[in-house]
């Protein structure tokens, strides 16, 4: 495969946002493009273009078990979810609660159609502040937590393509002795495919953990220990794990 | 709590999406009742029967559910967001089926910031709809299939190539005009590329 660059870059920019180019071709141009970020805007606009695709085709019904199937799932995660963040939605229901019976009030005193708008105007906007109000919140007690972890652990940075690319890895020792390696904004991977940690001591690989990157972030205790080691590596690797690395590392520290 | 439901109603979808990101079931209820059928039109489009095609938009719309904190505002609207999403997932999924069952025949063959209506967001999305069905129409057949082949049916340029035996420079070459001429469309109505 030739090198990457502006010819084929040029080249090859349809075929990737139709999602039209194989695999090894797509990395080399999303490397391409995580170092020549000032041409991001060119592909997002391009991307649009593609995108419009998904919009044409006939309109098809889901059945409601679907959403039935869906929502069932939705619910048994929400509970944990919020148990471990500020409970941005119960405020939120507090508030319309009580947005609710000022509005019952309201419509009692305001006669007319353009009243109700105005009041239905500045309920969106209150909420949009609430929600923002909120998320600066969840900002902050994460801004905390992170804090916290820095004051008790030691990290390790990793590097690498996926780092270059905007993804953060860090291998952290916390109080309890535990290893842990911490990744956010990683790219996602095929449903066939999973990360896999390497632990690599006198040149030998030792799987030590596998994860599958989402938005939220992941953090995975790492299995073997790092005392006494080279190098951690991380690897893409078919799902399940591999008894030894089949790719070149996309994340790694030397210790 | 329908009252509380019909406030959501009223919510943004870029509002909508930050409280799925706090964990609301309810927001991303809403989400899925204004989105769920042009997921599941394009999964069903890209996959060609209905069990894949559900269990595709499932797996689409879990992600939207776990992953709202990945949405970024300025890379498009949330349902241009959740379409892609669908569109990524459908590519892996029929590239990683051990044996293609697609058949010969699949080769012949702005949102406003706020919702004023339930109503009138849908009959906008209808009206985005339409709009590019008739920029699609512009195009010669032999630039839709190709784009179609691309973006609904996941062969690379390269398969494309081989499956039509085109040189791999005309495929290309097709593509890149298709895009163009859609581009155009709505540039000479003066109006934005939908996002």
């Amino acid at each position: 495969m030739s090198e990457m660059n502006n010819e084929r870059f040029e080249d090859l920019k349809d075929a990737y946002v139709l999602g039209a180019l194989p695999e090894e071709e797509r990395l080399s141009f999303e490397d391409y493009l995580a170092t020549h970020p000032e041409r991001q805007a060119e592909i997002d606009e391009l991307g649009a273009v593609a995108g419009l695709l998904a919009f044409s085709p006939q309109e098809q019904e889901s059945s409601p078990e679907l959403r039935s199937r869906i929502m069932e799932v939705v619910e048994a995660e929400a509970e944990p979810r919020r148990d471990t963040r500020r409970s941005v939605s119960a405020s939120i229901g507090d508030y319309l609660s009580v947005r609710s019976l000022a509005l019952g009030a309201a419509a009692l005193l305001v006669i007319g159609l353009l009243s109700w708008n105005v009041l239905l105007q500045g309920q969106v906007s209150d909420l949009q502040g609430q929600v923002r109000n909120a998320q600066g919140q969840v900002e902050d007690l994460q801004a905390q937590v992170e804090d916290a972890q820095a004051q008790q652990s030691q990290t390790i940075k990793l590097e690498g393509s996926w780092a270059e690319q905007g993804a953060t890895a860090e291998v952290a020792s916390m109080e309890e002795n535990e290893i842990v390696l911490v990744a956010r904004n990683m790219p996602s991977v095929p449903d066939d495919r999973t990360c896999q940690i390497w632990v690599i001591k006198d040149d030998v690989p030792k799987p030590s953990g596998l994860f599958q990157p989402d938005g939220n972030g992941t953090a995975t205790p790492i299995t073997n220990s790092i005392t006494n080691a080279d190098v951690i590596a991380v690897t893409v690797e078919p799902a399940g794990g591999s008894e030894q690395p089949t790719s070149d590392p996309v994340l790694l520290a030397e210790l | 709590m329908a009252e509380r439901g019909r406030q959501y109603l009223i919510l943004a979808d870029e509002d909508l999406i930050s409280l799925v990101e706090a964990a609301d079931a309810e927001a991303f209820a809403t989400l899925y009742d204004r989105h769920s059928r042009a997921a599941f039109s394009l999964a069903y489009r890209m996959m060609g029967e209905r069990q894949a095609s559900e269990d595709l938009t499932q797996d689409a719309f879990l992600k939207v559910w776990r992953g709202a904190s990945s949405y970024r505002a300025d890379r498009g609207s949330v349902r241009t967001w959740i379409l892609s999403i669908v569109h990524n997932r459908g590519i892996d999924q029929i590239r990683s089926q051990a044996s293609r069952r697609r058949t010969q025949e699949r080769v012949e063959a702005s949102a406003p910031r706020s919702q004023p209506s339930e109503a009138f967001a849908e009959a906008w999305r209808n009206s985005q709809r339409d709009q590019v069905r008739e920029a699609l129409n512009t195009l010669p057949s032999e630039q839709l299939k190709i784009l179609e082949l691309a973006y609904f049916s996941g062969y690379t340029h390269v398969e494309i190539s081989d499956l039509l035996d085109l040189p791999l420079g005309t495929v290309k070459g097709r593509m890149r005009l298709g895009l163009k001429k859609i581009r155009d469309y709505f540039e000479s109505r003066s109006a934005a590329v939908p996002r």
